[in-house]
């Protein structure tokens, strides 16, 4: 292990060492140090195969712009080595591996990379068909990722919703400038900032600022200011993940609670958005690119600077940018032994720089840049060459690291997910953004300044455009900010070349590697282009460039450059493919979040569960099934048959409208005759939609005058409201409509002894004359409790809802089962509910109708009244239509010819094809037989007509069921009248 | 897709608290002259536009308003109300 060198800016703390373990053996790194930056000091050179060819790829970014840092942490696949947290006690494995990283077996296919052109998938494997299987399992195996883990450890995923109004993407000097800015005129600011601190490139720099302190000084003492600001909520180690319509920022929050299974999922509504996202830097493009040994100039520099590690001892530069060079002086100041800087750009270089550089006599090729790595596993060496046409003039140095970078581009990922259109600037020869989105703007690096000046007054001008925005600050601020950045020293001019020229190359591209995630080389888009793909978007799908874990981090700004000089367009016709969210790979059980189950419990949830409710789901509701056990059942319904049972119906609709159009509202959206609801009677009325079809049913009565209340079925109760304000929203009706589905609660007790129990707590009289059948009463119980009593018959017998408050019901539920015990009352569940409906052959929307079943097919046509016109309500005309038509399905009762054989629920109609299916059967106890409901195609539907029910299992083997006039049980309705 | 709709009633709020209740096509076809088959060209028929396009939403998680708004289907963004809206208002 190297001991670390002692920087000032480090960024981790060498007194407290960490303990993990890469491929079972045992290193060493410090706190602070990412699980990249460990293993690079445990001297791992090779960090990864690559996808297709298992060439050896190493440390060459530290910002996860490749894949080539993918590593199984924890048993974790793909993790980012570079952005993970090193933590006590890792277990680190290298992935897509045979063997081990420095001596693969699966190193050997490089030597047929000639047979595996772009699509070579798509061209080589499918035929004969049949084969396919065998390949796809070899060649999964072979350019895998990492490798699932069935007993992975789960984490925490929680979700953050935040609105601000400006959210700053980036924490480098313009980002926070821009943040203390906007908080200190009001604005509510959240800043994101994808590494563990604030800073951005200034963190790692020792020059001098001009105010007396090192650069990276002076920007740790802004950064603490913008944590301590009340007004700004700093989010690190968060990247941004997606820009949506009407600035909706999305982000992911990685390590929190230490703990590498843990991501926050954050959404930030935010009026304004300040992208400060900076620079990355552009790989140069030349033989052997991606060579263990091979880095940007960034991560060689914060090795160096952060992590105090000395990335090689003889250097050689190959740059297009004035921090390239910078950082190679640097170097140099480390014990690096820098052999020589080349500069593809002409112009020659500062004279600041050139005083440093003369001063240590390391030699400068200006013009010059790298066309060739030596080395087969790791550089050994470079060759230099000239870069102007008809020379060939090169120059090779021994080495062990390369530093090759073709200078910096702007990071406007975020803009592109953001709809804005890109453009390729002709001066700096750098993609853009044409128009920024209303309340976005753009400072900094990102917007191409380099001096700290310019960062600094691009910062203050985009905060206060977006105070401006906001409704806060002064527009004269705003100008004089904006002459203030225009009289700074303008852009700086990075280096426009991308790639050394391929005459200079014996390969003629061949390992001239664009994306390092899918191994395309230069050749490979050549190929792709003269194989007629010859736009952007097609080119990237076809050659798979930039399409794996780094999302076109590094290849994205250099497609449209290669292609374009292939070409020979003029640069700037091509464009960036188009970007998508997720900006960087996501866990899924990010977006997945926590897992909630949101259910919806009754007022006797808790008392039901006490006396052993079996609950199930209905819908979003929590219901009991039955109580005790399954056998139970039955004595169940004999309680309801025999003597009283009751039953929680809370989740009914329950609405009161009133005002002086109540009315006319009820008649429009009903199809029964409204105007004949009276006092203290029920009726039974019926709703459809515009196709006739039965979408509820219910009951309603007049509660005074212009006021109504009604009762909707339980899956509807939610969607009522909706459906009343959409029918009438044109209509300028006055009426209100109330749901006291939720205020309200309710218990169907029924039975024959259920009047005796019920007037037992209830203070009026309620015999058969003063609440017959069909009749609602209010009343008091015990001169406590208000309630509604409605005398409905759902279950064939003697029977009364109790509507009243959901506060009071808990009590009525125990006062009904002491007054009742003597009278052998019981509670029952929805099992028991749905074999007493079943035997009175009732409805229940949804079970035993479809979308496409009208009110005239379950033979509910007589709620439909005939005198109403097309137009008075809605679903009239479908009723009409439909009523005669043929071919429809009809709902009808069947009677099995078998007593003891009940096929199960939704078992087919069938003679040679389908022709309808049971909606519900049971075994009914009462009647001695098994009895059901089925929709059936209408000439099935007569009575007597025999039917053949297939249950699954042998196709003969069919169960025989008769059509039968329903009602089963009580067909004249006695028992309801009682 | 994530954008903000205009309640007429709690101003602009995100898309999630709104119900999507198709183009907004007008009144319905009353009186008893309708013809079936325009009642159902009313009902299930859509224009699918391209671009600018009245439709109606339910504001499902606030104050439960049906309300109409043009909004640009090609970029999903809500635009502002249109001239023959204000007309109606006036």
């Amino acid at each position: 292990m190297q001991t670390r060198l002692k920087t000032p800016t480090l960024r981790i703390d060498p007194e407290s060492p960490i303990r993990f373990t890469y491929r079972g053996k045992e290193c060493h790194g410090y706190s602070g140090d990412s699980v990249a930056s460990a293993l690079y000091a445990n001297e791992v050179r090779i960090f990864s195969r690559s996808f297709k060819y298992h060439r050896p790829r190493g440390l060459f970014s530290l910002d996860g712009e490749s894949a080539s840092g993918l590593m199984q942490i924890n048993r974790m696949p793909n993790m980012r080595a570079e952005q993970t947290l090193l933590q006590e006690g890792m277990r680190i494995e290298p992935q897509n591996v045979f063997g081990s990283p420095d001596l693969d077996l699966m190193s050997v296919v490089e030597k047929f990379s000639p047979l595996m052109p772009p699509g070579f998938y798509y061209k080589k494997f499918h035929k004969p068909y049949s084969l396919w299987p065998i390949f796809q399992k070899g060649i999964r195996k072979a350019a895998g990722l990492g490798r699932i883990d069935p007993d992975w450890d789960e984490g925490q995923y929680d979700a953050l919703y935040l609105h601000s109004d400006l959210c700053v993407i980036g924490g480098g000097l313009s980002g926070m400038t821009a943040a203390l800015c906007a908080a200190d005129h009001g604005l509510r600011v959240v800043l994101l900032e994808a590494r563990p601190w604030l800073g951005g490139f200034h963190d790692w720099q020792t020059r001098s600022s001009g105010t007396g302190q090192s650069a990276y000084q002076t920007i740790r003492s802004l950064a603490q200011q913008v944590v301590n600001h009340n007004a700004i909520r700093v989010l690190t180690n968060t990247y941004m993940s997606g820009f949506y319509h009407d600035n909706l920022i999305t982000a992911v929050q990685t390590d929190t609670d230490n703990n590498l299974h843990c991501q926050n999922s954050i959404e930030i509504r935010s009026q304004s958005v300040v992208v400060a996202t900076g620079c990355v830097e552009r790989p140069l493009i030349f033989e052997n690119n991606e060579r263990p040994g091979v880095m940007l100039s960034e991560c060689a520099w914060r090795l160096v600077r952060h992590y105090g590690i000395q990335p090689g001892s003889k250097a050689v530069f190959s740059v297009g940018h004035d921090e390239g060079v910078e950082a190679a002086l640097d170097l140099a100041d480390f014990d690096v032994e820098v052999l020589a800087i080349a500069d593809s750009r002409h112009d020659p270089l500062p004279e600041s720089l050139s005083a440093r550089i003369r001063e240590r006599s390391i030699p400068v090729y200006q013009g010059w840049a790298a066309l060739n790595a030596l080395g087969k596993t790791s550089v050994q060496g470079v060759v230099l060459g000239d870069l102007k046409e008809n020379t060939t003039r090169k120059k090779t140095f021994s080495c062990d690291l390369l530093v090759a970078s073709a200078g910096t581009h702007p990071a406007i990922q975020p803009l592109l997910l953001a709809h804005a259109t890109p453009s390729f600037d002709k001066e700096t020869g750098v993609f853009g953004v044409k128009e920024l989105p209303p309340g976005v703007y753009l400072a900094g690096r990102a917007e191409g300044y380099h001096q700290d000046k310019g960062l600094e007054a691009s910062g203050s001008l985009a905060g206060l455009q977006a105070c401006h925005y906001c409704g806060k600050g002064r527009s004269e601020d705003v100008l004089k900010t904006e002459k203030e950045l225009n009289s700074l020293a303008g852009r700086s001019n990075p280096s426009k070349i991308v790639r050394a020229p391929a005459q200079k190359n014996n390969g003629a591209g061949h390992k001239n590697f664009v994306c390092f995630d899918e191994d395309v080389t230069v050749k490979d888009i050549r190929r792709t282009i003269d194989e007629g793909f010859d736009a952007v978007e097609l080119c990237k799908r076809y050659s798979t460039v930039g399409m794996g874990p780094s999302q076109g981090g590094i290849p994205g700004m250099n497609l449209p450059l290669i292609m374009g000089e292939y070409q020979q367009k003029e640069s700037g016709d091509v464009l960036p493919t188009k970007m998508r969210p997720p900006l960087q790979p996501t866990m899924l059980a990010s977006y997945l979040g926590k897992k909630f189950q949101v259910e919806k419990q009754t007022p006797l949830h808790v008392i039901q569960k006490k006396s052993g409710g079996q609950f199930m789901w209905l819908g979003k509701w929590k219901r009991p099934r039955h109580f005790t056990a399954e056998e139970h059942v039955p004595f169940e319904v004999k309680a309801v048959r025999n003597q009283v049972g009751i039953i929680d119906v809370s989740t009914l609709g329950k609405f009161r409208i009133y005002g002086p159009d109540a009315l006319n509202a009820l008649n429009f959206l009903y199809v029964s005759d409204m105007t004949t609801v009276r006092p203290g009677k029920l009726k039974y009325v019926a709703m459809c939609n515009e196709d006739g079809c039965l979408i509820d049913d219910g009951v309603i009565t007049k509660i005074g005058t212009d006021d109504y209340y009604f009762t909707s079925s339980s899956g509807r109760a939610a969607e009522t409201l909706a459906w009343f304000r959409y029918w009438t929203r044109e209509k300028n009706w006055e009426y209100n409509l109330i749901n006291l589905t939720d205020t309200l609660g309710a218990i169907n007790i029924a039975g024959p002894k259920s009047r005796k129990v019920l007037q037992s707590i209830v203070d009026q009289v309620i015999n058969n004359e003063a609440l017959p059948y069909m009749g609602y009463q209010e009343v008091s119980l015990h001169k406590k409790f208000r309630a509604k009593l409605l005398r409905i018959g759902f279950l064939g017998e003697l029977s009364y809802e109790i509507h009243a408050p959901a506060s009071s019901l808990q009590s009525i539920w125990e006062e009904l089962l002491d007054h009742g015990r003597s009278q052998g009352i019981a509670p029952f569940g929805l099992e028991a509910q749905n074999i007493l409906r079943l035997e009175k052959g009732h409805v229940i929307i949804g079970l035993d109708s479809e979308n496409k079943t009208t009110l005239s097919d379950v033979g509910l046509g007589f709620l439909w009244d005939r005198k109403k016109k097309d137009c008075e309500a809605i679903g009239i005309p479908a009723l009409r239509l439909t009523e005669n038509q043929e071919g429809r399905t009809k709902l009808i009762g069947f009677e099995m010819s078998h007593s003891q054989k009940v096929p199960p629920d939704f078992s087919l109609v069938v003679d040679q094809e389908i022709r309808g299916h049971v909606t519900a059967a049971r075994h009914s106890e009462v009647l001695g037989k098994s009895i059901g409901l089925a929709l059936v195609e209408d000439r099935l539907a007569a009575v007597g007509t025999s039917l053949q029910l297939y249950a699954g299992g042998n196709k003969d083997a069919c169960l025989q069921a008769r059509v039968v006039k329903t009602p089963f049980y009580d067909p004249e309705g006695k028992r309801l009248k009682m | 897709m994530s954008f903000l709709i205009t309640c007429p009633i709690c101003g602009r709020r995100s898309v999630h608290e709104f119900r999507f209740g198709a183009e907004d096509k007008g009144d319905r076809p009353f009186g008893e002259k309708v013809s079936p088959e325009e009642l159902y060209a009313y009902v299930h028929e859509r224009n699918n536009t391209l671009g600018l396009q009245k439709e109606l939403w339910f504001h499902r998680d606030g104050c439960e308003t049906w309300f109409s708004i043009w909004r640009d289907t090609s970029n999903d963004l809500e635009q502002p109300i249109q001239q023959e809206e204000i007309c109606k208002r006036d």
